[in-house]
């Protein structure tokens, strides 16, 4: 399952944030919020789309570099909240 | 909280961790090796004060004894180095008190009960504190403790009690403590604001050695930001009054703007020292001259600030206002986070300087940029920039493109931050009436240097960076280039090799090398003698650092004020029969409202009388009676100077703190009641400017000018009541060397009229600066005026500054500045027989 978090939030950032970007090249660990990839723009988007794919409630804290800096970690928080 | 160990990194039971932080021996000697270079870098050109040089001192042996002891003992070791750093900046006493007060702080936030408690007990704690403060209460504190204080609270404690409020993972004491008493801070009053979970997530995350070697990079990136300060900040920083061509305006436009060089090399050098502890930290600032739009400005300027809006203000505000769309949330959040930055730097004004911001210009700044930053997101949010993973671009046309929004975006910057720093909101206005003047090849300098610097920079940050081997090979570019800096800034600070360069670099390289006031800042240090200190704007104004060392009591007479307001052109006078305490001694002020003894006012017989005109130095201002330079050369007359006619010598003296030289247009008038032989105009400086400054006062405050000459210059310079300082300087400017003349020739003739000898005598100030700029035309304009000139140019030569100043912020001359000044002008003048009669020669008789 956290896979499947995985993969679909991974999905969800290169057609949203790096279109025509390599796949391979953004892994579960690649740094995002530290990376400059996600601005605070980008992080709400994902944020919702977090919150109406999985149906969790995410609070403002947990968009903090802790949570949301990598894949890995964006899934362990849905993980996390769905338990 | 929990004790140290537990959980942190080094942690016996995580192998790799207890690896974390070691470096192989010959990477530690190519570090401290680095920081020698970075110590004879920072010593050379004398980066920041001596107190910063002794805590980078203490930071570099630090780290070499850090760097060897084992991960667990690092962090205390860092707590340690940070409290003595404390002490060794500010001393013993303050720094107990900054470190009692701090703990008392640390300790609210942690006190067992709800967290709505604790916060308001610290909100209680901030409200006693801050009416210490602004001295609504007595506190047993020095002053100097708040900024640094300050400083390491007023924010931290707002990020600090948010991560507890939220924490998942507690934090140790000693973590917590390191956190509040950083190391940097002590020497920082201005410093980043260190989000407390990136504090401790970062915390040698990393490989030791690339961390250690990161922190030497930004810190001589940091020295080359100080450096390109020092040199706008000298050279070409200009006041708004001098701007009377579009040329000009768009050099102080680019100027005023770039000196936030200061703050970004301050940043700089402080996140490098951190990163020698092990502490990872983001970069401060990054490229924020490529900014693309303002939200990229706002992201890329002072990146800690931002972060700290975003964490504990806008997400909040964002989320709890979801239920409104995202896009009204992300604008209104927007414009809560202004609102709080601009609110927030009035509440970090006021801990820095103890006085509150309220500038209508400062809420306007920030309220445009506010607008700009919501009109960017809404664009954004529609059309979101392109984003890669390597941030490289190929796209010439997109590449260029970014380079005209950045190249548009610079200068809208430029503009609102030129308001935003601006004296008044009419006297921002009145700046752009420059753009009616003469245009000039000059005119395209400033904006071809930056557009050429926009492009270049553009092209080079999308440009594809390496991977693997590649990256390898730009860590060891960074250090070439990092080595290679300092060596040769060192190189070009000696003179031998600089002068091999040209004179006017080694004469540049000079001026570098010293962290003195610019031109500007001296002047306004000197109105600031005699008037509430202005606009000490920036946080990262020189002036104000050396300012808001100066004690509230300084030379402070006790009881009442020495001078009293009149009606006349002069506006004040010293008070008559007056003498007080100071803290530099006794100040006798005699029936006639000299600051001198008493003396009938007709000369006794067979005596030789000198008045003296001038302003504080004249008067002594910080030292006692009998210290002036004038009772000290009076005394040496009476001892062993000629003896003829003339059995005895009195010199009046009439200067007065603050008088500009038309004012002593009055003093002259008074010092010829006395019916001297001889009166001694002194000038000490910026003659030209002073004059024309205090005319346009006196048109502002409506004052008559009862000197025909000076009223047809204000006229001719179209000067009236209502026009603001900077537009009658402007205004003035053309007619200064005419005002002067007409000054002079005032004073001369009526010292003339009244059989008397007029000499004008040039004191210098006590260290070199622009000041000097007008000393040449001052000279020539007091000898056409009939004086006769003694010039004083070189009575402080040889002598260093410390030991003839009152203080870093009062450069007037202490008692051995006074007896230099004394001896010199005994000299001077008893080899004069135009001035002092030679033994057995006689002089024109007194009427």
């Amino acid at each position: 399952m956290s896979d499947d978090i995985a993969a679909a939030v991974k999905g969800f950032i290169l057609e949203q944030f790096l279109p025509g970007e390599n796949p391979d090249e953004l892994t579960p660990e690649t740094p995002l919020i530290t990376g400059g990839i996600l601005d605070s723009i980008a992080t709400l988007k994902l944020t919702m789309f977090l919150e109406e794919r999985w149906g969790v409630a995410l609070a403002a804290h947990e968009t903090s570099p802790e949570h949301f800096d990598t894949i890995s970690r964006i899934a362990q928080l849905v993980r996390s909240k769905r338990a | 909280m929990y004790v140290e160990g537990a959980a942190q990194p080094g942690s016996r039971t995580n192998p790799e961790r207890r690896a974390q932080g070691t470096i192989a021996p010959f990477q530690y000697l190519a570090i401290v090796a680095q920081l020698a270079v970075l110590t004879v870098l920072l010593r050379q050109f004398q980066i920041e004060s001596g107190g910063f040089l002794r805590l980078a001192l203490l930071t570099f042996a630090g780290f070499a004894v850090h760097a060897v002891l084992p991960l667990r003992s690092r962090l205390p070791f860092f707590l340690a180095l940070s409290l003595g750093g404390i002490v060794l900046v500010m001393n013993v006493w303050n720094a107990a008190w900054i470190v009692t007060i701090g703990l008392m702080l640390v300790g609210l936030c942690h006190l067992p009960i709800a967290f709505r408690w604790r916060s308001a007990l610290l909100i209680v704690a901030g409200v006693v504190l801050a009416a210490m403060r602004a001295r609504w209460v007595p506190a047993p504190v020095s002053d100097a403790i708040w900024p640094i204080l300050g400083s390491m609270f007023m924010f931290r404690t707002i990020v600090y009690m948010y991560d507890l409020s939220h924490a998942s993972r507690p934090a140790s004491a000693v973590s917590t403590l390191a956190y509040f008493f950083m190391l940097p801070n002590a020497c920082f009053p201005l410093f980043p604001v260190v989000d407390s979970e990136a504090f401790k997530r970062n915390y040698f995350k990393t490989d030791a050695y690339r961390t250690y070697q990161r922190g030497i990079d930004w810190m001589v990136r940091g020295v080359i930001h100080l450096l390109l300060y020092r040199y706008i900040y000298y050279e070409l920083a200009l006041a708004p009054a001098e701007i009377i061509s579009p040329a000009m305006l768009v050099q102080y436009l680019v100027t005023n703007f770039l000196l936030y060089l200061r703050v970004s090399g301050l940043f700089h050098l402080i996140v490098g020292m951190l990163y020698l502890f092990g502490f990872e930290l983001p970069e401060t600032h990054h490229r924020y001259l490529l900014a693309a739009s303002f939200t990229d400005f706002w992201r890329r300027i002072n990146i800690y600030w931002k972060d700290f809006m975003q964490k504990v203000f806008y997400y909040p505000a964002v989320f709890r206002l979801k239920s409104l769309g995202m896009t009204r949330a992300m604008v209104l959040g927007t414009l809560w986070v202004f609102a709080m930055t601009w609110a927030l730097h009035a509440y970090q004004w006021f801990w820095l300087r103890g006085t509150m911001l309220l500038a209508p210009q400062d809420v306007l700044f920030w309220a445009i940029l506010a607008v700009l930053v919501v009109i960017n997101g809404l664009i954004e949010l529609r059309h979101p920039p392109k984003r890669t993973l390597s941030g490289a671009d190929q796209n010439w046309r997109r590449l260029l493109s970014r380079a005209a929004r950045t190249y548009a975006t610079f200068w809208v910057i430029c503009i609102i931050w030129s308001f935003w720093t601006a004296e008044s909101v009419t006297s921002w206005l009145s700046m752009w009436s420059a753009l009616r003047g003469e245009y000039t090849i000059k005119v395209l300098l400033f904006p071809s240097l930056i557009l050429a610097v926009i492009i270049l920079g553009t092209f080079e940050s999308h440009m594809p960076r390496g991977k693997g081997t590649l990256r390898l090979h730009s860590h060891t570019r960074d250090l070439a280039v990092t080595v290679a800096s300092m060596l040769v800034l060192i190189a070009v600070s000696v003179e031998a090799i600089s002068t091999q360069v040209g004179p006017q670099f080694a004469t540049m390289i000079t001026s570098l090398r010293s962290g003195r006031l610019s031109r500007l800042d001296v002047a306004k240090l000197e109105r600031g003698y005699y008037e509430n200190l202005l606009s000490v704007d920036q946080f990262n104004s020189q002036l104000w650092e050396v300012y808001s060392k100066r004690p509230e009591t300084w030379l402070d007479v006790r009881g009442t004020a020495l001078k009293r307001f009149t009606a006349d052109f002069g506006q004040m006078e010293l008070i008559p029969s007056f003498a007080s305490q100071t803290n530099y001694g006794t100040v006798s002020i005699n029936r006639w409202g000299m600051r001198d003894q008493d003396y009938s006012e007709t000369p006794p017989q067979n005596t030789f009388r000198m008045a003296m005109l001038g302003a504080s130095t004249v008067m002594g201002w910080g030292v006692g009676d009998g210290e002036t330079f004038e009772s000290l050369m009076e005394a040496r007359l009476n001892h062993d100077g000629p003896r003829g006619r003339y059995s005895r010598y009195e010199i009046l003296n009439f200067g007065v703190p603050g008088y500009q030289p038309p004012q002593d247009l009055v003093s002259v008038d008074k010092a010829m009641r006395f019916k001297p032989n001889a009166v001694i105009y002194v000038a000490t400086g910026r003659e030209l400017s002073r004059a024309a400054d205090y005319l346009a006062e006196v048109v502002h405050k409506r004052i008559a000018i009862p000197y025909a000459p000076l009223a047809h210059v204000v006229a001719k310079a179209g000067l009236t009541a209502d026009l603001d300082d900077v537009t009658a300087a402007r205004q003035l400017l053309p007619y200064r060397g005419e005002l002067l003349a007409s000054t002079y020739g005032l004073i001369a003739a009526r010292i003339r009229a009244g059989g008397a000898t007029p000499v004008f005598v040039f004191l210098p100030q006590v260290q070199a600066g622009s000041w000097d700029e007008e000393t040449p035309e001052t000279l020539r304009i007091a000898a056409a005026a009939g004086f006769i000139v003694i010039d004083l140019s070189n009575v402080f030569a040889g002598q260093s500054i410390e030991s003839i100043r009152l203080a870093e912020w009062d450069d007037h001359p202490n008692a051995k500045g006074h007896r230099l000044v004394a001896d010199r002008l005994y000299d001077a003048i008893s080899r004069r027989p135009d001035i002092l009669p030679a033994r057995g020669e006689h002089q024109l008789a007194h009427r």
